[in-house]
């Protein structure tokens, strides 16, 4: 097959990005505006705000993508668009364009699925450092704000096919981290900032019981689904709450009205201003909480890859830019002798290159969307 | 689970729970109180049990399995689909303005056999207004919830 340029775009949440990727192994460009600052006065992504923000970025980004990979409208192959999950205005707002613009090219358009978007990120980059040799089963890990998510990936005549055997039942891991953030007064996102302030705590000093996830529920009973699968679910409201019985049996209010005060007199406040409005106790609760989290996500991705017999670990989406997370899973998996595979940082949040990456075997198999396919908010993965 | 009338203005019931299991088990028991169309407010602060609160409810009404009943603070607005009706979970914590609220595009969800079940709703007026019933959720100790249902009387 000769050289396929694909054109991917992605804005399910507050990334407008584009990308043009080369046969689904060469990044040619990858552009990336994040609404950061946009939503960070709101400590979360405003839907409307990103709606808006994704309309004002998409015509540049989308022209600034393409002038970086040297191509033009006419020279690209494809277009490669997500579909979903995220937030349907801001789905809509790349949907709608990539339509128009497949129309008015009359060249292919290709719908992809978001989370298969975060498992092809690591797929392309393997390819591009020229590892080709991949052992299936693939375990994915697809962790972010708004995921939790384990797939089993499989290599099909027609394409790559996913199988769910685990996801969050309360909030993402992402979420946690933000969640946490903002009950700590730690600004948004959470992620970072509570990773960059975990290395000034002691991890062991507040245990957090693992959740203890009980019984399938009733409804599976009755309908005598899938019985003997075993789960690997996930669930992250208990520590939260966790964090916030200790907030309070421990004086902390006080502190963190104070550093809520503090941050909100600094324009963009760093790390090393949350850090000196941050004291002892507070440090080691931030990373007992990072400690407990990234253990749980670690035992369970490794209990779920033993059951599965995995050959191979992906570990994939926001969450997995956290360098505690990406230590543990090395350090353990290699302890079963299982390969682990991270995307890059910049390919490990929200991007195009991985959209148009997971274009490319649909492009082969000729899986088009049709003109009147729509965004989906909460579309599932198979 | 302890339930207890209070005759106060408005008409209000009562429940205690103690564990998640029986917060999940008393959403089953709404579903009757839940016919469509119903707009619901959900009050509680984090860590309350209001995801697993519709756990429950979306469990009973067949609309999604308890498991894959999540948290909504991500996207907003989850749907889940059920025989008898279709329910929506909605968090309208970063929804300050009524306009941002408009582009939501609530309005569209409301229909003959819709149940918007909606965290932050207060911060509205025309929810309180037209709200059919609230919830409130309140943490009593680790596994114990307060857990009262205001509806106006008659």
């Amino acid at each position: 097959m000769p050289e396929t340029y694909i054109l991917g775009i992605e804005s399910s949440c507050d990334e407008t990005a584009a990308a043009v990727v080369r046969s689904g192994e060469q990044v040619v460009s990858n552009v990336v505006f994040s609404q950061i600052a946009t939503h960070q006065p709101y400590g979360g992504v405003v839907p409307e705000l990103a709606s808006r923000e994704h309309l004002r970025a998409i015509v540049p980004v989308v022209r600034k993508a393409l002038a970086d990979a040297n191509q033009t409208f006419p020279s690209i192959d494809a277009l490669a668009v997500t579909q979903g999950p995220g937030l349907a205005g801001a789905l809509l707002v790349s949907i709608s364009y990539a339509k128009a613009l497949a129309f008015a090219l009359d060249k292919p358009l290709i719908a992809v699925n978001h989370l298969e978007g975060h498992i092809h990120a690591v797929l392309l980059e393997e390819r591009q450092k020229g590892n080709r040799q991949l052992s299936f089963p693939v375990l994915a890990l697809v962790v972010s704000g708004g995921h939790t998510h384990l797939y089993l990936a499989m290599q099909g005549e027609c394409g790559w096919s996913y199988q769910n055997i685990g996801h969050t039942r309360d909030d993402a891991a992402g979420e946690a981290f933000d969640k946490v953030a903002k009950l700590l007064a730690l600004g948004y996102p959470g992620g970072p900032m509570i990773e960059k302030l975990s290395a000034h705590g002691d991890p062991t000093a507040v245990s957090f019981p693992p959740a203890q996830l009980k019984h399938r529920d009733r409804n599976d009973r009755e309908n005598g689904q899938d019985s003997d699968q075993p789960r690997f679910d996930f669930s992250y409201s208990g520590i939260k709450t966790a964090v916030l019985r200790y907030v309070e049996t421990h004086g902390l209010r006080d502190s963190i009205e104070a550093r809520r005060r503090a941050a909100r007199a600094i324009a963009q406040p760093t790390a090393a201003d949350y850090l000196s409005h941050c004291d002892r106790k507070t440090l080691d609760l931030v990373a007992s909480f990072q400690h407990a989290v990234v253990g749980d996500l670690v035992g369970k991705t490794l209990a779920a890859a033993r059951a599965s017999n995995a050959a191979s670990l992906f570990v994939t989406g926001g969450v997995a830019a956290n360098n505690q997370l990406r230590q543990r899973f090395e350090r353990d998996s290699a302890m079963e002798g299982l390969s682990v595979f991270f995307p890059s940082r910049p390919l490990s949040t929200d991007n195009a290159a991985m959209i148009a990456a997971a274009a490319y075997p649909k492009f082969v198999a000729q899986d088009f969307a049709p003109m009147n396919f729509s965004a989906e908010a909460g579309l599932a993965l198979k | 689970m302890n339930s207890r009338y209070t005759d106060l203005a408005m008409d209000t019931r009562e429940f205690i729970t103690h564990s998640p299991e029986e917060t999940i088990a008393l959403g089953w028991t709404l579903v009757e109180l839940l016919t469509p169309p119903k707009i619901v407010l959900l009050r509680g602060d984090l860590g309350a049990g209001k995801t697993t609160l519709v756990k429950g409810i979306a469990a009973g009404f067949r609309a999604a399995a308890e498991d894959d009943v999540t948290s909504p603070t991500f996207t907003l607005v989850h749907e889940y689909r059920g025989p008898a009706a279709n329910l929506y979970h909605i968090d309208l914590y970063r929804v300050d303005t009524p306009r941002q609220l408009e582009t939501l595009g609530l309005d569209d969800l409301i229909s003959e056999n819709s149940v918007l079940l909606i965290e932050w709703g207060e911060k509205f007026p025309r929810f309180v207004r037209e709200r059919d019933l609230e919830i409130v959720l309140e943490r009593v100790s680790e596994n114990e919830r307060r857990i009262r249902l205001i509806s106006d009387r008659g």
